[in-house]
């Protein structure tokens, strides 16, 4: 009896070990179950619809590429972490997902602090992390261009965007000399106002930074900044708070009169993501900013005016009942991207797919986006422009769009330092 | 050249006093809760901020979801936050009156936690902002500026507040009783008072305080989880500065904090945020129980 069993058990072990891999593993041409990518943003506070693009974003991308049959054979699957816009949460989300949960990639990231807190965890855990919106030029050029950290790759234009556009659009308008800032109190809103300055003395000379107050993360009431930008005078103001932010210092502007003021423009930095746009879409209607309100982003959806994009919005609204803003496009545009680094490479480890990123030019819905290998960034053209009404969309959308070639404003390797402080 | 500037100059201080007195008059709405908490109940209730948020959110369903006036909004809110405020205290609270500190800190963190994520649940992630009721849009012409409604209603309604607190524990019956109850709670108890009773009370008038100051804010300020973290904060330092308990303190702290705050944004923008700390820091040094705690 006992031998039977014995032969039993035997029979049934080499039974297992003679059965093929599951069907997903036996598919899958880089041999793991499943391809794994660890998403990250904000998914509390005022900033929290960022997170919450980033993650529709990224699930509307693995539900088209696995439906078109996954990477390699590989099927995806994504694991969404809130960072709370704060870096030990998002370093420590970070750890989990590459240590525990077994991320091959990592994407998405909204706060400039936070990226940079990652980023040397990033080549100490060996895992590429595409970030799909925090903002500040150093994590590029200080820690990929500078330090070499080449698990640090970039979808989305940093604050050239938010800084270099504004310079110059606003160069060529003469009776625009006084300005001021109402500034994100961290790095953002330093290395904005910042590189804004530098750009613009180059150009203009006699341009003057008569204010600049800082408000911190979760302000609820930007009066005070409002007031003491306004008791000197600027033509024109450049704001760096971001999302709900963003619109509560709109509004708190609004009912102070700054829009019926002297003030000849509103630079609001981000002002074009779709979550801020949804927030001021009264005011706009009811012509509340008197034209004098500029806004910019990472991604608008109502540009480029191509069948890729239209095709893309149309999707996106069916899914999500949402326009896209940048984050969701950017993070659904760095899961391509992946997808294309790894075919090309055909490998999930570090090195191998950094080298298949290298060269690499990709549609995206956003539009051609092309990898520079010095700073590891993926370079394409988002125009800015003041914020109107459209009759073809629900909300309003950037219009008189100003275009620039990427090249005219993104910075180039050797890379000069550009001071994060106040 | 420098004379011919000073009215101008003159204009904008006096302006940025008046929009320092409306940010006070927010801190003082939410400080005011907390500090008749803590005199009476001698709860240190970490999750007056998340009252303070659950006012917003239930104004914003009321008046920006539900279309009803705005003042009736923000009565509705109080209403329902005064409900939850009765939960917590008969639920939980007063279930760790006699024991270790500690456990008030556990607890009432665990409810900013629990409302936190209640909120994300309920009205999703992604902020909250009505349109301006009309009769509360625009601006008068003040110091030569244009002062915004809305932060004038603000001030009256603190205000208004400030002079009801007053008359309320010192001219009425209730008010003599709570004060007793704060002073001495045995002896209010052996004279007959149902402490538990005066408790509940305080907490559901102190919670409702929390929520007029989120709800009053609704249609300039957004609502989103998390707001009340970034209001606890200031409001433990008024608190502290003004004198655990101390309702006069919590009232003359909320001035110097909101004004100070205006000014430092005027005239020190680079250290405005430490301005607030270091006046903590000094009170805390030089008068450690607080400006008016006896």
């Amino acid at each position: 009896m006992k031998k039977g069993v014995g032969i039993l058990s035997v029979l049934f072990v080499l039974t297992l070990l003679l059965l093929p891999a599951s069907p997903a593993e036996a598919q899958c041409q880089l041999g793991v179950p499943v391809i794994k990518i660890g998403v990250q943003g904000a998914a509390s506070g005022p900033h929290a619809d960022y997170g919450r693009q980033i993650e529709m974003g990224a699930t509307m991308a693995i539900e088209e590429i696995n439906a078109a049959g996954g990477i390699l054979g590989c099927k995806l699957e994504i694991k969404f972490m809130d960072d709370e816009n704060k870096a030990a949460t998002g370093v420590k989300n970070a750890r989990y997902l590459v240590a525990e949960w077994g991320a091959h990639f990592m994407v998405g990231t909204d706060s400039s602090g936070v990226a940079m807190a990652m980023g040397p965890v990033l080549a100490e855990l060996k895992r590429i992390h595409f970030f799909t919106h925090a903002a500040t030029h150093r994590l590029t050029e200080e820690l990929v261009a500078g330090k070499g950290i080449k698990e640090i790759v970039r979808v989305s234009v940093p604050v050239y965007q938010d800084a270099i556009v504004a310079a110059l659009i606003f160069k060529d308008r003469p009776e625009i000399k006084r300005w001021a800032t109402i500034g994100a109190d961290y790095e953002y809103g330093y290395v904005t106002w910042n590189l804004f300055k530098e750009t613009l003395r180059k150009y203009r000379p006699d341009a003057e930074f008569v204010a600049a107050v800082w408000a911190p993360f979760l302000t609820l009431d930007f009066s005070p900044h409002v007031s003491a930008v306004m008791a000197q005078k600027p033509d024109a103001i450049l704001a760096t708070p971001w999302a709900g932010e963003a619109v509560m210092l709109l509004r708190q502007a609004l009912i102070q009169g700054v829009f019926d003021s002297q003030i000849q423009a509103w630079w609001q930095a981000m002002g074009g993501s779709v979550d801020v746009l949804e927030g001021i879409a009264s005011e706009v209607q009811r012509d509340r900013f008197k034209g004098k309100l500029w806004a910019t982003a990472r991604y608008i959806h109502n540009w480029p005016d191509t069948p890729e994009n239209k095709a893309f919005n149309e999707r996106f609204r069916k899914r999500w009942a949402r326009l896209p803003n940048y984050s969701a496009e950017t993070t659904y545009s760095a899961l391509f991207i992946i997808k294309a680094a790894v075919e090309k490479s055909r490998s999930l480890e570090t090195p191998k797919v950094i080298e298949g990123l290298k060269g690499m030019q990709i549609n995206n819905p956003g539009g051609l986006r092309v990898f520079r290998a010095e700073d590891q960034q993926f370079i394409y053209n988002v125009p800015a422009g003041r914020v109107v009404m459209d009759p073809k969309y629900p909300i309003p959308v950037l219009g008189d769009l100003k275009v620039f070639a990427a090249k005219d404003y993104y910075r180039h390797p050797p890379f000069t330092p550009v001071a994060a402080t106040k | 050249m420098l004379i011919a500037e000073l009215p101008d100059f003159m204009d904008d201080i006096a302006f940025q006093g008046l929009i320092g007195l409306s940010m006070a008059m927010y801190l003082w709405l939410i400080s005011a809760g907390l500090t008749i908490i803590f005199g009476v109940l001698r709860i240190i209730n970490f999750a007056h901020g998340s009252l303070f948020m659950m006012g917003a959110y239930l104004a914003f369903t009321f008046y920006g979801q539900l279309g009803l006036p705005f003042w009736l909004a923000i009565l509705l809110s109080l209403l329902g936050v005064g409900l939850l405020g009765l939960v917590m205290e008969r639920g939980f609270l007063r279930r760790i009156y006699g024991i270790d500190e500690a456990y008030q800190l556990l607890l009432t963190f665990g409810f900013i936690l629990i409302l936190d994520d209640a909120v994300k649940i309920i009205w999703g992630g992604v902020f909250k902002i009505p349109a301006i009721p009309p009769f509360l849009d625009g601006a008068w012409r003040v110091f030569g500026r244009s002062f915004p409604v809305y932060n004038a209603f603000v001030i009256a309604v603190g205000v208004a507040v400030a002079v009801g607190l007053w008359a309320l524990f010192e001219k009425t019956w209730w008010g003599r009783i709570v004060r007793a109850t704060a002073s001495d709670r045995e002896m209010a108890n052996a004279i007959g008072v149902n402490v538990p009773r005066v408790f509940s009370g305080v907490f559901v008038f102190g919670s409702m305080l929390a929520a007029l100051g989120g709800a009053l804010g609704t249609p300039v300020r957004v609502v989103a989880p998390g707001i009340g973290a970034a209001m606890i904060i200031q409001a433990f330092i008024i608190t502290v500065i003004g004198g655990l308990g101390n309702l006069k303190g919590a009232f003359v702290a909320s001035l110097i904090v909101g004004i100070l705050s205006a000014y430092g944004t005027l005239f020190f923008p680079v250290f405005e945020l430490f301005l607030i700390f270091a006046i903590m820091a000094v009170v805390l040094l030089l008068r450690p129980q607080g400006l008016f705690a006896r």
